[in-house]
């Protein structure tokens, strides 16, 4: 099991807490201000589930999947985006949309349990945390795809989610742009000597450029105005963390050469 | 308004259907590319998400043009996936015949059942066959067959059912892709993933076809995909009561 | 011939050179990364004690980085087209090339970290990190990946202007960025990986897995890197891969136009009989040409 200093708890109270609040806040601050500059504070809550599934995905692959380690990520990509679609539905008829982000996290976290169980219990996969990391890895997706969607359409509301995110077809954009974002800091860092910090660090870079893309994708909903601030705190925010990463790298690397030949045998240090 | 069951009968069954098909497919995984196992070289999943999906792009022209025809549908999306793993593992034949020079063999099966071809003298030192030799083509072509179908049954169902929504007929800006296409495609793609990331995980590497061994494990594959489409389907059928005003 | 048959008719020829395109543009961008099945290879070189001085791009498998980067293009392009309002053909052609270039910019951070992530993770095997190796071949890859995304969009910008499929723009860039990865990764790399990288081995064989991990690392001259791979697999590997991805999208969308109704899934089955006939006549082929390894025991 891949250990860390940071425990599985603490991520998962950033992931679901921080992942609310942004997009709350996102929310709320959108509608009594009448604009859309705020949508970049859901894509930062998004990058705090980034954060956690990142680290989610990295406990359950570094059993060995037998597939690789984007197939997790994609399955549980593609059952928190029906669950996040049915919780804003559930909001809309019930007429409470203040809780449509939790009622998406709940159903997430029902077909991730669900997928789990299917996995370890009768398909037989031998790894003790496969519930557990299916259902963690889900719920974290959901929060992914509203934040992101949030990001893009400036409201968690179903039929502002439905007209800008989903007919324009950016679900899918941030169905693998999300998901590529917590994937890929594992598989990107698979290896012996893979750390959880500098897969963290990762994980943070590749949120922030699915924030840009969000960004991007959020210039054609609301306009070039409200798409501003996103593209900035994404640009600002990745460079901090590439260049963390970077530095991760280059303590972690055997060596990091600017150019030279393949080490001799008895250069290699073991 | 409620959906109607039979639509949860279809998404499921397409569910089994492609966590079936994808047993069907001849996966070789990375051995394959240095022609070390016999199959197509991609994962499992993605080469059945790259047949099945294009059979969807079938299916969708199809329900488009055909204003909703079921059997119509459903057929092209099979075919679609059919001809395109029948393409897809006919160049990686060329590719290995005249790229590599070997000829098509696999190790798990001393005659092809299909040629009555001996099989395990063409097998190079070192390696479990390479390429992809009748009897996995022809199981692959099933399997894209089944897969695709699954995939037009899901998006079927789905589209039949987004249709009734109010206002769904719209479209984004100036783009011709009404709401419940659009709607109906999305999570057709996330409900293939589920079913098709369950197989694999049941697949586990490598499987040849249906001469494999490993082809054996069908049913729990059949059994997981059917408990997950269920739940998976439901979640999706139940936004229609949820935004016509209850059941 | 009717008129709108003729103009569909002109779209599945572009649609099918776009393809084309892309399939060649697809093969070798992933064998400058050394990305999906050879990728294994390298990865497991320098555990086997091959230090070397190849790419290691490991942003998942093809067809799961396609779809990334397609997704991508096609929403920066379609937000272009928002702001601009421009649906002129030169209008379509920029936003086009701005999704294109925007991906290709987000592809290339993401292979800088994948090289960077694998080769740090490796450290107990003395495997360094060269930062020219980086900085050669990421925009080389870059540049590939620009092409074969460039395609992907303008091919699915036909299909969509031409009412061919009625699926939004990003999703139908999605999936087709799936096939195109799928066949890449199906054709492509078998040159790459069974060929290119063990050259040191005896043709006409698969790679024995004992020799697993022990790629050629040395050149005709100097070390061996991975854009002379791309090199080598531009002459058989990278055209065959496009041939398969043109005839993929061409044939699918060929028994839509040219022939109607229940006539194409008829015109499909058809393809796919003569496709088995053809792998009859190549199986049989192979096994006459080259004959058997082991010679009958019984």
């Amino acid at each position: 099991m891949a250990e860390g200093d940071r425990s599985p708890g603490s991520l998962l109270g950033i992931g679901v807490i921080g992942g609310l609040i942004g997009i709350y806040l996102a929310n709320y601050l959108n509608m009594v201000t009448g604009t859309a500059w705020f949508s970049f504070i859901a894509a930062l809550g998004a990058i705090l589930a980034v954060f956690w599934g990142a680290d989610a995905v990295r406990r359950v692959a570094s059993y060995g999947l037998g597939t690789g380690v984007p197939s997790i990520g994609l399955l549980s990509i593609g059952a928190g985006q029906i669950a996040v679609l049915l919780g804003l539905a559930i909001g809309k008829f019930a007429g409470l949309e203040l809780a449509d982000p939790i009622i998406a996290l709940i159903l997430a976290a029902i077909v991730g349990i669900v997928n789990g169980v299917m996995a370890r219990r009768v398909i037989k996969m031998n790894i003790a945390i496969m519930e557990r990391s299916m259902t963690e890895i889900a719920m974290a997706a959901s929060i992914i795809l509203l934040g992101f969607s949030t990001a893009i359409a400036g409201s968690f509301a179903f039929d502002q989610i439905m007209a800008y995110v989903v007919a324009s077809g950016f679900i899918i954009m941030v169905f693998i742009v999300g998901g590529m974002a917590m994937l890929h800091p594992f598989n990107a860092c698979l290896g012996p000597d893979e750390r959880q910090k500098r897969t963290l660090n990762l994980a943070l870079s590749t949120g922030f450029l699915a924030m840009l893309v969000s960004g991007i994708a959020a210039g054609a909903i609301n306009g070039v105005p409200a798409a501003v601030p996103t593209l900035i705190v994404a640009i600002v925010g990745w460079i901090i963390y590439y260049m963390r990463f970077w530095a991760d790298t280059k303590q972690d690397a055997a060596a990091m050469l600017s150019t030279g030949l393949i080490p001799k045998e008895e250069e290699v240090m073991t | 308004m409620m959906f109607d069951i039979l639509l949860l009968v279809y998404i499921v069954l397409g569910g089994i259907f492609i966590g079936a098909g994808v047993h069907f497919i001849p996966v070789g995984g990375a051995p394959a590319a240095m022609s070390q196992a016999t199959g197509v070289g991609t994962g499992t999943t993605m080469l059945a998400a790259a047949s099945g999906l294009t059979g969807l792009i079938g299916a969708g022209s199809a329900y488009a043009v055909s204003g909703g025809d079921f059997a119509y549908t459903i057929v092209l999306g099979g075919v679609s996936a059919a001809l395109m793993i029948s393409i897809l593992a006919f160049i990686a034949n060329v590719m290995y015949v005249y790229g590599a020079g070997v000829p098509l063999s696999s190790a798990k099966i001393k005659y092809d059942p299909i040629t009555k071809w001996r099989q395990d003298l063409y097998v190079s030192r070192g390696t479990e066959g390479h390429g992809t030799p009748m009897v996995s083509f022809i199981s692959g072509i099933i399997g894209a067959l089944i897969a695709g179908i699954g995939g037009a049954l899901v998006f079927f169902a789905l589209a039949e059912t987004y249709n009734k929504i109010g206002g769904f007929a719209a479209t984004f800006q100036s783009y011709p892709a009404p709401y419940y296409i659009a709607l109906a495609a999305a999570f057709s793609i996330g409900i293939f993933f589920l079913n098709c990331v369950m197989a694999s995980y049941n697949i586990g590497g490598t499987i040849e076809g249906f001469h494999d061994p490993k082809f054996r494990r069908i049913p729990k594959s059949v059994a997981a995909s059917f408990v997950v489409s269920l739940v998976g389907g439901l979640f999706a059928l139940l936004i229609l009561p949820m935004l016509t005003g209850g059941f | 011939m009717d008129p709108q048959m003729m103009v569909e008719l002109g779209a599945l020829t572009l649609v099918g050179g776009a393809a084309l395109i892309a399939g060649v543009a697809e093969d070798l961008e992933s064998d400058v990364g050394s990305q999906s099945n050879p990728n294994s290879q390298v990865q497991l070189a320098p555990q086997m004690g091959y230090l070397h001085r190849l790419y290691n791009k490991a942003i998942s498998g093809e067809p799961a980085s396609y779809p990334f980067y397609a997704a991508i293009g096609a929403s920066t392009a379609l937000a272009v087209l928002s702001v601009t309002n421009n649906y002129s053909l030169i209008g379509v052609f920029f936003a086009l090339v701005a999704g294109a270039f925007i991906t290709s910019l987000i592809h290339g951070v993401y292979a800088t970290t994948s090289y960077m992530g694998r080769i740090a993770s490796q450290s107990r095997f003395g495997q360094p990190v060269y930062l020219d190796v980086l900085r050669t071949h990421t925009p080389v890859l870059m540049a590939h990946g620009f092409v074969a995304n460039f395609s992907v969009l303008l091919l699915t910008w036909v299909l969509i202007e031409q009412n061919l499929s009625p699926f939004p723009f990003v999703v139908l860039a999605f999936i087709w960025g799936i096939a195109l990865g799928g066949v890449g990764s199906a054709v492509g790399d078998v040159h790459l990986g069974t060929d290119r990288y063990y050259q040191d081995r005896p043709y006409g064989s698969g790679v024995n897995a004992a020799h697993s991990g022990s790629v050629v690392r040395k050149a005709e001259s100097g070390l061996r890197n991975s854009i002379d791979c791309a090199w080598f697999c531009s002459k058989f590997g990278g055209p065959l891969t496009g041939l398969g991805f043109g005839l993929v999208v061409y044939l699918h969308f060929w028994k839509e136009v040219v022939v109607k109704g229940w006539w194409s899934p008829v015109a499909g089955v058809i393809m796919v009989i003569i496709f088995i006939v053809m792998n009859v006549y190549l199986e049989s082929y192979s096994r006459k040409r080259y004959g058997t390894y082991k010679e009958e025991s019984e």
